[in-house]
């Protein structure tokens, strides 16, 4: 599904004109397969939020290939990667990034607005879909009226509600407390299960990374795979 | 995304940010409603010069210069022109025409012409109708006024000195012959203009018309008209006196077109063919080149206002996209392409636009109103004359062309001031908005 070779990347830092090289990424190699979970470990400054940028085309990497379903997706352009996001990715936020100014309905409606979907039937999909995460009640509220897990929930409806294959979430349970944790980490297990979603999950959380089928270890910008 | 949802989208935000946006569309109005008054007048202007033009000669005459006599030839050629309504040969007799009835007698001009091409250019008569026998003529509007017995003439002259020493003049409209001159009889001797000329025999005729009033009021006509018939008994008359025959009369050619349309091609048909000849429709193109100068100028200025609200929407679209940076963000992450993000932002800066053209139009055209019916008003409180509210003199003129005009500027302005806002909203990186807190 996702194939990822010798992917290099290096940041610029410092002062104009005396710029230091970082290399973040120092030619990671991966493979996901259909229906599984990844998890990619590593603490903070590791380079493992610059990898799922990547991999989401938010930047471009300086050498190295990203395969999508068999598509080349490292040299597209800023428009054609935004339509391979919309119809290939959903994203799950560490602090979800829902749009205040819509409810929670609204929040789950929009990639499909981005499709250029009919209102009926995009009502019918996001009342099925909210049905099925258990938001049905909270559809009217905004996100500062809803608890952290619902945001979350309500994240992830939006992320799932265009039926894409690979879902990427960075530290999806960043934000929440543990009891809250575990329920999201059941809905992501259960997603994968019932639909056969593949999930790429980024975390510094190794509790979160234990409902993974395979794990890596990001270490220094060099990617490490560990027995699960 | 659909048009309706990116419609939804805007007016959303623009509810949100209602204070904002309104004080936005307040500055567009002020601009665009200032360009489409301040250009108002000058339509406004043009247009009242041009009917003053209109008004005051016959649009379908075409003259011709100088003292040209057409011959029998030329004026056959000229009448086989398509749309030549007539030719009108007005002839002038040398000498002034003195006219006596009962106690009462004037000076005046006296005009042959055929009555024929006469009635068919000056048309209907005040009372009368136009002569058809020999020895009936037909009078200017103010011959009866003009005919003043001695008395009269005395009281004319006092009114006269009492009005210039207030620094105005007498017109002598309250003296006259009151009644209807129809029907009646005058006498008419000639008084040739060369010094030592003694005035001929009267010959009598009798008033059958009173001609129009002329368009202007300060105009006043009290010539006599009479037919071309009488021009060999006139001939006549003069020779007893010591006027040269060929300085007895002069002629006026006149040609009429058949509607004002018409006037321009055969203007210049005429001009190819070698005639001097021009026509107040000429006036009315220069006219119209200076007034479209000054209204170029005018919308120009007018512009500047515009431009200067076009800042307000600058900066209301840029605080727009900084404020919602991480929604933008967001929209970018779960796929909304660079296209969409510029043109939901242009569609803001385009409906501040188009909301504050539709304002200031309808503004406008209030403005106008009452600038029309009052300013007549006032400069007749401030000067002291009726000129102004007696000519109706229009102030402000809002034809659809200027409010054609000013809505493309104005929402062209719009479009270009939220454009690089909107560029700016494309550009946002991902990275950055996300870690934006909320």
């Amino acid at each position: 599904m996702i194939q990822v070779e010798n992917l290099q990347h290096t940041f610029l830092i410092g002062k104009k004109g005396k710029e230091k090289h970082v290399p973040v990424l120092k030619g990671v190699n991966f493979e996901v397969k259909k229906g599984e979970i990844v998890a990619i470990v590593g603490k903070s400054g590791s380079g493992k939020s610059t990898l799922l940028q990547i991999l989401a085309g938010f930047m471009k990497s300086e050498q190295g290939s990203i395969k999508v379903n068999g598509m080349e997706t490292a040299h597209l352009t800023e428009a054609e990667s935004a339509a391979f996001r919309l119809q290939q990715f959903g994203f799950i936020f560490q602090n979800f990034q829902l749009m205040p100014g819509l409810t929670a309905f609204e929040n789950i409606e929009l990639p499909l607005k981005l499709q250029g979907i009919r209102k009926a039937m995009r009502t019918e999909k996001v009342k099925k879909l909210m049905d099925k995460v258990g938001l049905t009640d909270v559809a009217d509220h905004y996100p500062n009226e809803l608890s952290g897990g619902q945001q979350q929930r309500v994240s992830i409806a939006r992320a799932l509600i265009t039926n894409p294959p690979i879902l990427l979430a960075d530290e999806p349970t960043g934000s929440l407390d543990s009891e809250t944790e575990q329920d999201i980490l059941l809905l992501i297990q259960s997603l994968n299960r019932e639909l056969g979603l593949t999930f790429v999950i980024i975390t510094h959380d190794e509790e979160v990374a234990t409902i993974a089928h395979r794990r890596f270890r990001m270490y220094d910008g060099e990617l490490v795979k560990e027995e699960a | 995304m659909l048009f309706k949802d990116q419609l939804d989208f805007v007016t959303q935000h623009i509810k949100k940010n209602k204070l904002r946006v309104f004080m936005t569309v307040l500055a567009a109005t002020m601009g665009c409603a200032f360009l489409i008054v301040l250009a108002s007048v000058g339509f406004g202007l043009q247009d009242s010069i041009r009917n003053e033009i209109l008004s005051d000669e016959k649009v379908t005459k075409i003259q011709v210069h100088g003292n040209d006599q057409f011959t029998e030839e030329q004026i056959n050629e000229i009448k086989n022109i398509e749309h030549v309504e007539t030719i009108l040969e007005t002839i002038t007799v040398n000498a002034s025409a003195h006219s006596f009835f009962e106690d009462r007698d004037t000076d005046s001009e006296l005009y042959v012409a055929n009555m024929h091409n006469f009635e068919q250019v000056n048309g209907k008569l005040e009372k009368g109708k136009y002569p058809t026998k020999p020895n009936e003529i037909i009078v200017g509007y103010h011959f009866a006024q003009s005919l003043v017995n001695d008395a009269e003439r005395k009281i004319i002259e006092e009114k006269n000195k009492k009005a210039e020493a207030e620094g105005t003049f007498y017109n002598g409209s309250e003296e006259g012959y009151k009644d209807s001159l129809i029907g009646k009889e005058i006498e008419l001797a000639l008084m040739p203009r060369i010094d030592g000329a003694k005035e001929t025999k009267k010959t009598k005729y009798t008033i059958v018309g009173v001609m129009k009033k002329p368009s202007y009021d300060w105009m006043i006509n009290n010539s006599i008209y009479m037919d071309t018939e009488q021009k060999p008994m006139l001939a006549t008359t003069l020779a007893a006196t010591d006027v040269k025959e060929d300085d007895m009369f002069y002629s006026e050619f006149n040609i009429f077109a058949d509607s004002m349309e018409n006037v321009k091609p055969i203007l210049d048909k005429l001009k190819d063919k070698g005639y001097s000849v021009f026509s107040v429709t000429e006036q009315l193109d220069q006219m119209n080149v200076f007034f479209l100068v000054l209204k170029i100028g005018l919308i120009f200025v007018g512009t500047i206002a515009v431009l200067i609200a076009s800042i307000g929407i600058f900066n209301t679209m840029t605080m727009a996209v900084t404020e919602r940076t991480r929604e933008i963000g967001v929209l970018k992450a779960i796929g909304a392409s660079p296209k969409l993000i510029q043109r939901l932002f242009l569609m803001e800066s385009t409906f501040i636009g188009i909301i504050g053209t539709l304002i200031a139009v309808a503004i406008s055209y209030v403005i106008s109103f009452v600038a029309n019916a009052t300013l007549p008003l006032i400069l007749e409180a401030a000067t002291g004359e009726d000129a102004f509210s007696k000519n109706d003199i229009i102030f402000s003129l809002i034809p659809w062309q200027l409010v054609l005009i000013a809505s493309a500027i104005s929402i062209g302005v719009a479009m270009i001031s939220g454009y690089r806002p909107a560029r700016k909203a494309t550009k946002i990186d991902v990275i950055q908005a996300l870690r934006q807190e909320l």
